[in-house]
């Protein structure tokens, strides 16, 4: 086959430039690391590394959100704890005044500390965080949630609970309602409760009671109504139906009704009525805040006050009761997040692993590999260009005289 | 006989000196480009018949021709032109592929980062410095938004110039051909027949050069001038006289340039885009065709949904004023499709588009015509036809309406919903305090409530206004009956494991633990056993400076599945652009390569053939030397031999 002068040049140049485009490509993926230098390298790998990077990112911010949720939750569970230590010195305070002995001057004073305590509480309650805005106010952060008012605590934030994006489909609490923590708190037994009308003269004191047939629990309100000192009515005061009448009173003896018992012990008197109710909500700082005027109020000379002292006594005991447990459910709840926080942490920190690897799969070149083949491609371009220079020498004008 | 023998030796010293001159010119033009190496043909005088047989007369040399194949010469033309299309897209394409290929700036970068801003703002909505940053980071999105598109005009007007450059070249070789053919015709008539060489070669390097700007085709005629023609068959040269190429502005696209021809009268005919194959001008309009609108339509698609969607989701929500964002106050600025009117239209009338549905839309620029009673609409990129006899219509998330006068038969528009879409992003909110982070309702239950039920913070859709919790909504439980009282008048939809309910306006409506239930656009669930006579509120939400559900929502929206009805997020949509570029990239390396080969190899043939061998020419110098020394010593003895008859008469 002949051959032109041009071809044997033009051919050799194609060659060596090709040799030198190739040498360049991986010259570069050796200086910067990657197998991707540009998306016509690996298309469908540039795409996948995209997608790869980004949920990688997420991931991350979903760390920075996990920690920033750990934050609040550690901060509101510490005061919990602090308000539920001070509610069983309130509670202490509360026994001790049940003490026979207490002279009325004594109970004033229990009444001092206990409003001190209330103080207190009220400010934990109002407790802000690191960013200054209210822990327990719902989504009125900059709201004070608990305001002392001529009716006693208000709750001025509300039932809203800011959230957290911890992962693609979880979220987790940030914040909490103080009205659930503090306001919804049931009085009585919880179900229901019994209240002394305030102007019965007797010394009859009735128990919390319990429930003994939650099916026959209806929710209405019963009344039982003295109608001497030894007999006594029982009055459905929801429907106005009479339950039964002429009840044999015997100081200590079980009163059942609509499902509920309930015992009475003392003296009452002729026209005392007792009421038994559903429970209704009443907030920790009502609570104490009734007991501190029952505790303000006179009873020496007076058995019907002292009845009345011991009835509060023991709705007080109940409420606080109540309220620890109210408390304690919201800590243990915020106990589980923190725990189902730290493990999603380390979860979500071996999928960045993961994720760093597959992106480095994609778009990391292997060095080693790469190396050699820039010096195999050293070894062909030094070679091809030689052997170049020692072709184009040849010609037959070279042995022309 | 004497002088025959002169003459004949005569005849050998000038067929060597013709061999002679014919290497050297093959020598001095073996680097010329085009040039095919010429021999001198010899051919044997005719014998003059003597007494004793036919005696030869000498030779001479017929003719001087080129070593020609038209065959090869023809492919080579031909690949040339194939080879500097696919060179052309190629390396148009590479400036595409190298503005994706970095992971450290980019859109995803800058993505991630404006959605890492709105995670803290969903951490501390009341954070200002939080919100600003919010701002800042989607300016940062914006700005590389805006600068990816900026390069990709810019590679627009460029080709633009390309074209332009392109053409002249074109007219210029057209009008040196078409001078060539007058020559060549000349030389040969007055020659007697003789091929005039050099001005045959100039005239094929000409064609493989304009092959290099334009597919051309080119047809021989019977006097020897050639004929060419380019696209789909029109006229460039005939015979003497050359046609213009010019490049004029699109009448459907402003921003692009067309081609067109001019004819014989006059009159300028533009080229059916598709028909120009080959050539740089035939690979720029591919590329401009085929990758670079798609990619500014891409790109642009991701910057749309972005805004889009994300202004739709921040105006349900509410600011730290307590206002809800309005059409007035979004986060971006709202993207609007580009309509052209075209230049050739006759009616008056003006078409306007805007997007209704972010989800739906595909990227595809539409083309409009009207034929008289009936829109025709047509996505151009899989020509799906959409046909409508009034306006508006609306296809793929996109209404287009009539805006004003009448259309005449055959007009037409072009709608580009998405293609300024990364031109056009910005940041329309400079206030901090007017990004939406909360809800604009709020519910709550009253401490009073005696029951064990709960109801949801709530949630709205594009349709809630605040006439509906205006005056507040305060729902009633009734025990007895088992149904919420309260409602405003209108109907209320209860959904419960995915099946739906709808009371009508004021009807009581059926309590249902758990069922979400919705009214004027809002939305909230009650769980649990609520007591006879508790009550519900649904208020506007106020002083709600630690709400984040509306930020929480605008966070999602990076990784939910937005675009393409449902099945890509934004990363995802760009993922395909970076993905369809590396693939057409890679592609057409691997094409040019290859076609680069084979020209290579097909021009190694055509040398072969044509190519001068400087081998070959030292010992064709050497060969003729010796002939026209044999002649010269064979003309000395005819010399002597007449010396001597001379001789014999002294």
């Amino acid at each position: 086959m002949r051959i032109s002068t041009s071809t044997l040049f033009n051919a050799n140049v194609a060659q060596l430039n090709t040799l030198e485009s190739n040498m360049l490509q991986t010259q570069q993926q050796v200086s910067t690391g990657k197998s991707i230098l540009t998306p016509a390298d690996n298309p469908g790998g540039a795409a996948q590394a995209l997608q790869v990077t980004q949920t990688d990112a997420t991931n991350t911010q979903y760390l920075s959100n996990i920690s920033m949720a750990q934050g609040t939750q550690t901060l509101a569970s510490g005061v919990l704890q602090n308000f539920n230590t001070l509610l069983q010195s309130v509670q202490t305070s509360v026994l001790s005044a049940g003490n026979t002995g207490m002279s009325d001057a004594n109970r004033q004073s229990v009444a001092t500390t206990l409003q001190s305590d209330l103080s207190q509480l009220t400010a934990m309650a109002n407790s802000q965080d690191a960013s200054g805005n209210y822990m327990f106010s719902g989504f009125k952060g900059s709201t004070q949630p608990f305001v002392n008012t001529s009716t006693g605590v208000q709750y001025m934030g509300d039932d809203g609970q800011r959230s957290i994006q911890v992962s693609p489909n979880s979220q987790s609490a940030s914040s909490s309602s103080g009205a659930d923590i503090f306001m919804r708190i049931k009085n009585g037994n919880g179900t229901f409760v019994t209240q002394a009308t305030a102007t019965n003269t007797g010394t009859g004191v009735a128990s919390q009671g319990s429930v003994i047939n939650q099916a026959l629990v209806n929710g209405d309100s019963y009344q039982v109504n003295f109608t001497s000192a030894t007999t006594y009515d029982l009055t459905d005061t929801t429907t106005a139906a009479t339950v039964s009448t002429g009840n044999a009173y015997v100081s200590g003896q079980a009163i059942s009704v609509g499902g509920m018992q309930i015992n009475i012990s003392g003296a009452p008197a002729s026209g005392d009525t007792f009421t038994i109710a559903p429970s209704t909500n009443v907030s920790v700082f009502q609570t104490i805040s009734n007991f501190i005027t029952t505790l303000n109020t006179p009873t020496t000379g007076n058995p019907a006050a002292t009845a009345q002292l011991t009835a509060g006594i023991q709705s007080t005991i109940s409420g606080l009761n109540n309220a620890m447990s109210s408390i304690g459910t919201a800590n243990a709840a915020l106990g589980s997040s923190l725990d189902g926080l730290a493990a999603l942490t380390s979860s979500d920190n071996n999928l960045h692993v993961q994720y760093q690897q597959t992106l480095a799969g994609l778009q990391s070149v292997n060095m080693t590999q790469a190396i050699s083949n820039l010096t195999q491609e050293q070894t062909i371009l030094t070679a091809a260009q030689k052997s170049f220079v020692s072709v184009e020498n040849l010609s037959l004008f070279n042995y022309i005289q | 006989m004497s002088s025959d023998l002169f003459s004949i030796n005569v005849s050998a010293l000038n067929a060597a000196q013709i061999g002679l001159t014919t290497t050297e010119n093959n020598i001095a033009n073996a680097n010329t480009a085009g040039y095919n190496r010429e021999q001198a043909v010899q051919a044997a005088t005719p014998g003059q018949n003597s007494g004793s047989g036919y005696l030869g007369t000498g030779v001479a040399v017929s003719t001087v021709q080129r070593v020609y194949d038209q065959f090869l010469s023809g492919q080579v033309t031909q690949q040339t032109g194939q080879s500097a299309q696919l060179n052309t897209y190629y390396s148009q394409i590479q400036q595409i592929n190298n503005m994706l290929a970095s992971s450290t700036t980019g859109v995803q970068p800058a993505l991630q980062s404006f959605f890492n801003a709105v995670n803290a703002v969903a951490n501390s909505p009341e954070s200002m410095p939080a919100r600003q940053t919010m701002i800042s980071t989607a300016q940062s999105l914006s700005t590389t938004f805006q600068s990816l598109s900026q390069q990709l005009t810019s590679i627009n007007t460029s080709v633009n110039g390309q074209i332009q450059t392109s053409v002249s070249s074109i007219n210029g070789y057209a009008q040196q051909i078409a001078a060539l053919n007058q020559s060549i015709v000349l030389a040969q008539s007055s020659s007697g027949g003789q091929p005039p060489n050099a001005l045959l070669d100039q005239r094929d390097q000409l064609v493989t050069e304009l092959n290099q700007q334009i597919g051309a085709t080119v047809v021989k005629q019977g006097d020897g001038s050639y004929n060419v023609s380019v696209g789909s068959g029109q006229v460039l040269v005939s015979g003497n006289t050359a046609y213009s190429l010019s490049a004029v502005q699109s009448t459907s696209n402003p921003s692009q340039l067309n081609v067109a021809v001019g004819t014989a009268g006059g009159t300028l005919i533009p080229l059916q885009q598709s028909s120009i194959q080959g050539g740089a001008l035939g690979g720029l309009l591919a590329f401009r065709s085929q990758t670079l609108v798609q990619t500014q339509d891409m790109l642009g698609l991701v910057a749309t949904g972005v805004a889009g969607t994300f202004n739709q989701q921040n105006a349900l929500g509410q600011d730290l004023n307590g206002n809800m964002a309005s059409s007035t106050n979004s986060f971006f600025t709202d993207p609007v499709p580009v309509v052209n009117t075209n230049s050739a239209n006759t009616g008056t009338a003006s078409v306007t588009a805007t997007i209704t549905n972010y989800s739906k839309l595909t990227g595809s620029d539409y083309s409009l015509s009207y034929d008289g009673t009936n829109y025709t609409l047509t996505r151009l990129s899989d020509n799906t036809v959409t046909t409508s006899a009034t306006l508006p219509v609306t296809v793929d998330g996109v209404s287009i309406n009539l805006a004003s006068g009448t259309p005449n038969a055959g007009d037409s528009f072009l709608i580009q919903p998405t293609i300024n879409g990364a031109t056009n992003i910005s940041v329309a909110v400079t206030n901090p305090a007017l990004i939406a982070a909360a809800a604009p309702v709020m519910a709550n239950a009253p401490t009073t409530n005696t029951g064990a039920a709960a109801i949801s913070a709530g949630a709205v859709d594009s349709t809630y206004t605040a006439a509906t919790v205006t005056p507040a909504v305060t729902l009633t439980y009734n025990s007895a009956a088992n149904t919420l009282t309260g409602f405003p008048s209108v109907p209320v939809t209860v959904t419960n494991n995915g099946v739906a309910t709808v009371f009508a306006a004021g009807a009581p409506v059926t309590y249902t633990t758990g069922a979400t239930i919705s009214f004027g656009g809002a939305s909230f669930t009650i769980t649990g056993t609520p007591a006879n006579g508790d009550t519900f509120t649904i208020a506007q939400n106020t002083s709600a400076t630690t709400d984040n559900r509306n930020a929480l929502l605008l966070a999602a929206l990076q990784t939910q599945n937005t675009m393409q009805g449902g099945t890509s997020s934004y990363v995802g949509v760009y993922s395909q652009l970076v993905d369809q570029v590396g693939n057409q990239t890679s592609n057409l390396q691997v094409t040019s390569t290859a076609q680069t080969t084979l020209l290579n190899s097909t021009i190694a043939s055509q040398q072969s053939v044509s190519g001068v061998n400087l081998d070959e020419e030292a010992a064709n110098l050497l060969r003729y030397q010796q002939a026209y020394q044999a002649a010269g010593k064979a003309m000395q003895i005819a010399s002597t031999l007449f010396d001597t008859l001379l001789s014999i008469g002294k």
